[in-house]
């Protein structure tokens, strides 16, 4: 234990020489404050004494409490620790195996009794000290924060402490075995800010194929939806014309691209028929795409949809209810209502069924395939490190 | 000897790196507990491998043999080891006391140990008044020193020190000597790798000569010589090698000594490496060599030399000193690392098979 208790020790002397830990950490601080300085009254947003009104941006529909928490959840999450303090965090991190592993430092660690795997997991644990205690401090300064500006003390924010260090353990593991094969710091940071972006691209792909997908089978509910209708109208107006005793062949034939009766007594059902077959053709190539890169993502770590489980614990249902009645409003019309009867990206019934999409995946799979990618690339670094001669 | 318990007992110790580099090959090696071991060889004759191998930081393709009894790397007998590795390189961050203190604790001393020790150990060390001072700051010599107080940290049974005096001044190396023999005289055992043979003279009781790979000689530095010893006579008066077949003459016809056949071209009983004028055999059966005005007895019987001196008085030579002769660790050295066919300097021993 004690062996342990050194070597966290040595990681927090370690950090505390370095420079960029603390401006990170005063930086968290400062935008913390920054978002003190931002209110929401009846009118709409304060900044410091100025106000600025909005018609819907306002205690009227948004608590001050939820004013925070949204804050929080989508913007100090998401893009401070999720980026600018995890590019931070994986530069500051990027030398601890090349360092570890230089020559005339590595082997005084090696010859002491403690085994290489025990070794290689205390120090990769070491490293994630980093990031855990920015998230402490920033968690801690926005629970403050909303606490004495929103009049709520939201212990569900500290929810954030593991989700974050979880998301740069999936970073930090791929460093790890990059810094432990190359034993360069700059060859694995690059490389690891490299694979990050191949795993955005690929989160990306796959939210976008699943919003072709999913407009893809809206149009064709939405087609058969129509063709229901024209079908019926197309059976109304063949019964009347052959009760007038109307002949509906040509020279004994259906009328040219007629396929049947139907088809002859109603031309939009012939189009509705056709765009029918191109929606399921559609579907089915979306559904193919997504299946790909949703194997493919299933495989690697989901770093945005991590992040993305700080919004489903922080905010609940009530809140979400909430913010969904702030959107419709800022939108001018219900959701789920359609406008007219295509589907397209950005309609706003696909981001709602892409969203439920999202929110039925669990945590379980999320966090589970994470960690197991995470597990393996450890699991190659333990070999590798043991067996390993320095 | 043979009845002590060994604190590194080594058989067979085979290390081929990948590439097929044949670092060493088949090391046979013991070293009693509570004794100075001198470690010896040119640069790639495999010595730092092998202490790495005994430190667990490399491992080897085929070893046998055990570390304070317990097998070759057994994790938990490190504990009782203390390691100074070349050019070792501490955490910049750290003050010297901390490098102590990490280090003990990685070795798994308790904290209350700890914090009683490491100012002993840098005082022992003469590192007192610098250890709150940052590692970034010191000079090499005194990295060196501190790095010789983490070594001791864990109380050891067995310090192993490689260059411990590299960097450090002559009056820290005389420092450094006495800190060996205060901690051999605890009973603990040293085993140093050092590439200064005069100051391993001073302080090894027994030492090993790695070449190529292999243990070339070991034991102490009175068994590694006392075969090698010689009485020299040295006469005055004489140059060039006819005066070395008169002296040659003197002893044939006056003590009964034979030469040997192809003279010039033997090698030196001393020195094997090093060519001579003329060689033989006394009638007692000692070897002897004329090289200008000295002649060479490899014996370390005084009673052989008498009948030479009575020879070389009564044929009037000056007789200008009579001396025991015995080689130094650098010529035992010199001649383990020697190709006695050519007189070259061999090959590193890491070589490709």
């Amino acid at each position: 234990m004690q062996q342990t208790i050194a070597l966290f020790l040595d990681a927090y002397r370690e950090l505390n020489s370095k420079k960029l830990f603390w401006i990170t950490m005063v930086l968290s601080v400062m935008i913390v404050a920054g978002f003190a300085t931002v209110g929401l009254n009846e009118k709409g947003l304060t900044l410091l004494w100025w106000e600025f009104e909005f018609p819907v941006l306002n205690t009227t529909f948004i608590p001050t409490e939820l004013f925070y928490k949204f804050m929080f959840a989508q913007l100090g999450v998401p893009i401070w620790l999720t980026w600018v303090a995890t590019i931070l965090a994986l530069v500051s991190t990027a030398s601890i195996f090349p360092d570890f592993l230089a020559s005339g430092s590595i082997e005084l660690t090696l010859s002491k009794p403690i085994s290489r795997t025990r070794l290689f997991l205390t120090k990769f644990a070491t490293g994630l000290l980093f990031v855990a205690m920015q998230v402490f401090v920033f968690t801690f300064a926005c629970f403050l924060l909303i606490g004495f500006r929103g009049g709520a003390w939201e212990w569900r924010l500290f929810f954030a402490v593991p989700i974050v260090l979880l998301f740069f353990s999936y970073l930090f593991s791929i460093q790890s075995l990059l810094g432990l094969l190359t034993r360069s710091t700059i060859a694995s940071l690059l490389l690891t800010m490299l694979i990050w972006f191949a795993l955005f691209l690929l989160n990306t792909t796959e939210g976008i194929f699943l919003g072709q997908r999913e407009a893809a089978v809206l149009t064709l509910e939405r087609t058969n939806a129509r063709l229901e209708v024209e079908e019926k109208k197309a059976a109304e107006v063949l019964a009347k014309r052959k009760a007038a005793g109307e002949d509906l062949l040509v020279d004994g034939k259906l009328p040219d691209g007629a396929a049947d009766e139907l088809e002859a007594a109603s031309y939009p059902l012939r189009i509705v028929r056709q765009s029918q077959k191109d929606a399921v053709k559609a579907a089915a190539d979306w559904k193919r795409y997504y299946s790909f890169a949703f194997a493919a993502k299933t495989v690697f770590p989901k770093t945005s949809e991590t992040i993305g489980l700080l919004d489903r614990h922080v905010i609940n249902d009530e809140d979400r209810a909430i913010l969904r009645r702030f959107s419709e409003e800022v939108d001018g019309r219900p959701r789920g209502e359609r406008e007219d009867g295509k589907a397209r990206r950005g309609d706003i019934d696909v981001e709602t069924r892409v969203e439920d999409v999202l929110l039925t995946r669990s945590t379980g799979w999320i966090l589970g395939t994470s960690i197991a990618f995470t597990g393996i690339v450890l699991l190659a670094c333990c070999v590798i490190f043991s067996r390993r001669d320095f | 000897m043979t009845t002590l318990p060994w604190a590194i007992d080594l058989t067979n110790v085979e290390k081929v790196y990948k590439g097929k580099v044949h670092a060493l090959r088949g090391i046979e090696m013991k070293v009693a507990r509570g004794e100075i071991f001198g470690l010896l060889g040119p640069n790639g004759a495999g010595k730092s491998t092998l202490v790495k191998i005994l430190m667990t930081v490399i491992s080897p393709t085929q070893a046998n043999g055990s570390v304070l009894g317990q097998p070759v790397g057994h994790k938990p007998t490190l504990a009782k080891v203390g390691y100074l590795p070349e050019h070792h390189r501490f955490p910049e961050y750290l003050t010297g006391a901390q490098v102590v203190d990490f280090y003990a604790a990685l070795a798994g001393v308790p904290r209350a140990e700890r914090k009683r020790r490491t100012p002993e150990l840098l005082e022992l060390v003469g590192m007192k008044d610098w250890g709150s001072t940052k590692v970034r700051g010191y000079s090499k010599g005194m990295r060196q020193r501190v790095g010789i107080a983490q070594a001791l940290a864990c109380d050891p049974d067995l310090v192993v020190l490689d260059e411990p005096t590299d960097g450090v001044d002559p009056v820290g190396r005389r420092e450094i000597r006495e800190m060996l023999m205060r901690i051999k005289e605890q009973g603990k055992t040293v085993f140093l790798n050092s590439h200064l043979l005069s100051e391993l003279e001073m302080v090894c009781d027994r030492v090993a000569i790695l070449v190529q790979g292999k243990v070339k000689s070991q034991g102490t530095i009175n068994e590694l010589t006392i075969d090698r010893q010689v009485y020299e006579v040295e006469v005055a008066s004489l140059a060039g090698e006819e005066n070395a077949d008169a002296l040659a003459g003197v002893l044939t016809s006056r003590t009964g000594a034979r030469l040997l056949a192809g003279r010039a071209e033997e090698t030196s009983v001393v020195t094997r490496a090093r060519r001579v004028g003329v060689t033989g055999e006394l009638a007692s059966g000692e070897a002897f060599e004329i090289d200008h005005n000295m002649i060479r007895v490899k014996s370390t019987d005084a009673n052989v030399m008498q009948p030479i001196i009575d020879a070389l008085r009564e044929r009037a030579y000056v007789i200008r000193g009579v001396r025991m002769v015995r080689p130094s660790l650098e010529d035992l050295f010199m001649e383990a690392v020697t190709d006695p066919s050519t007189g070259a300097a061999l090959g590193p021993g890491a070589s490709r098979n």
